[in-house]
């Protein structure tokens, strides 16, 4: 039996600002059982992609939202989401306007001192 | 490298890193300037540098918003990005992540390719190819006090590089809310450097480590000498930071971010206090405070810079550079998008840029 067989495989929707990292493609056709086995194959064929998408601890970046035929999957199984044959994955950067200037500024507050 | 945009020998070229883009701006006078954008519009940039030890690559700092942060570096004055081969990332799977890169300093000039960067969480990171490869030093992520390390606000970053001029196994590196450290073996260890310099918000005033330093820099010809702004003072050291001589001395806060030497006329030193609720000018008055006498007495320099109720400006710990000219230019970056200069050493200014976005950084260069 074709191991490869039994792994689905999905349609994965890139945001535009990671479209040059993945050879300019808009969608790419991914296999994987999992999210993170997505992600994986994902920098597999395109190196460095995941780290886009993920820290080192392998926790998903907090402005990545990733939704699995339009649920999120941080309201689902996260990284380890189960992926079904012929999902549809869109990788979308939050809505992150308002976002309180203590989370971006590198200035030096007074942390310390409260 | 290839080099597809260029400028004549002896332009100044001031790098402006805001929260969204990194921006040029050149002058063959330092009275006209010229502003341009890079193909890095709407990322945040913390930090960029030039290094010219070889070639004319272009190194900037992108802490992403979204999708991750990246040591990115140019050969075309930033029309073109390239990452690093192997980039600054920790091992997967571990417990440590990258957060933030907070600067990039050339090495020593006789090592061309070196090149080190300073990231949150707080380590040293080198480069020996003028940046394709990175690895951390390991002798300052494995020192033995770093799990009693504690973050700023700012997050627990290494944010200032010294390469001793003088002597290439010697190097400071400042850390908040650590405080400076050095080696004197290229790294591979590192001792403390903060003895006399106040930790005001900590039981232990005087501590070994804990201190919120800012910015330090060297004296260009006295390898030993060091200025200091820090969280809580401004300082000098006489022993390549041994300890610490308090030079706060006239100036109305001891509080601030930047600080910039003129290369020649090394006891000249700038600074920016700050009121340190408001993190801005102290008073009505926009105000750089100029030492010419390594730190006895400070002058108020207003001529050409702003004033009045309205008036309230803050500038980051890198908002602030000077050239190597002579006389020295002076460039101070503001945190509402205002970038101001001078070219005759701080006795007047002028605004270069205005409505730029939140300015992070400025960096000086006079091209050859």
């Amino acid at each position: 039996m074709d191991s490869q067989a039994t792994i689905p495989s999905a349609t994965v929707i890139l945001p535009y600002v990671l479209r040059a990292k993945a050879g300019n493609h808009k969608s790419i056709m991914v296999a994987g059982s999992t999210i993170r086995e997505i992600i994986d194959a994902l920098d597999h064929d395109f190196p460095g992609l995941q780290f886009n998408l993920c820290y080192e601890t392998g926790e998903l970046r907090p402005f990545v939202n990733i939704f699995l035929d339009r649920e999120n999957i941080r309201y689902l199984q996260g990284l380890e989401t189960p992926v079904q044959m012929g999902a549809t994955i869109h990788i979308l950067q939050s809505v992150a306007g308002g976002c309180p200037d203590t989370l971006t500024a590198p200035a030096e507050p007074l942390r310390r001192k409260l | 490298m290839s080099q597809q945009k260029a400028y004549s020998p002896g332009t100044v070229l001031v790098l402006v890193g805001t929260k969204r883009g990194l921006f040029l701006l050149t002058s063959r006078d330092r009275e006209t300037w010229e502003v341009e954008t890079t193909a890095l519009k709407g990322r945040r940039i913390f930090f960029a540098t030039l290094d010219q030890r070889e070639g004319q690559r272009l190194y900037a700092a992108e802490n992403g918003d979204f999708f991750g942060t990246f040591l990115r570096y140019s050969d075309d004055f930033g029309q073109t990005w390239h990452e690093p081969e192997v980039g600054i990332q920790f091992p997967e799977g571990g417990q440590q992540k990258l957060e933030n890169i907070w600067t990039i300093v050339p090495g020593h000039p006789n090592e061309a390719g070196t090149i080190y960067a300073g990231i949150d969480p707080a380590s040293l990171w080198v480069s020996t190819d003028s940046g394709v490869h990175w690895e951390i030093n390991p002798g300052l992520a494995n020192h033995p006090t770093r799990d009693r390390w504690e973050p700023g606000a700012g997050g627990l970053c290494l944010h200032t590089i010294v390469a001793d001029s003088s002597n290439a196994s010697r190097m400071w590196v400042g850390i908040s809310a650590v405080g400076c450290m050095r080696t004197d073996d290229g790294g591979q260890n590192w001792v403390f450097a903060n003895k006399n310099t106040r930790a005001d918000f900590l039981p232990e005033k005087y501590p070994e480590f804990g201190q919120c330093i800012h910015r330090f820099v060297q004296h260009p010809t006295k390898t030993d000498v060091l200025y200091q702004q820090n969280h809580c003072g401004i300082y000098k050291s006489m022993n390549a930071g041994d300890d610490w001589i308090d030079i706060q001395h006239n100036l109305p806060s001891d509080f601030g971010f930047p600080i910039a030497l003129d290369a020649h006329n090394p006891d000249t030193v700038y600074v920016i206090v700050e009121d340190q609720d408001g993190r801005n000018n102290v008073n009505e008055q926009f105000t750089v405070y100029r030492t010419v006498n390594g730190g006895e007495e400070w002058q108020s320099l207003t001529e050409g810079l702003p004033a009045g109720p309205g008036v309230r400006l803050g500038v980051l710990r890198h908002g602030m550079c000077t050239d190597t000219l002579d006389p020295c230019g002076v460039y101070v970056g503001t945190n509402t998008g205002q970038l101001f200069a001078t070219n005759n050493r701080g006795d007047s200014w002028r605004l270069i840029a205005d409505f730029l976005p939140p300015i992070y950084s400025v960096t000086a260069t006079v091209l050859v």
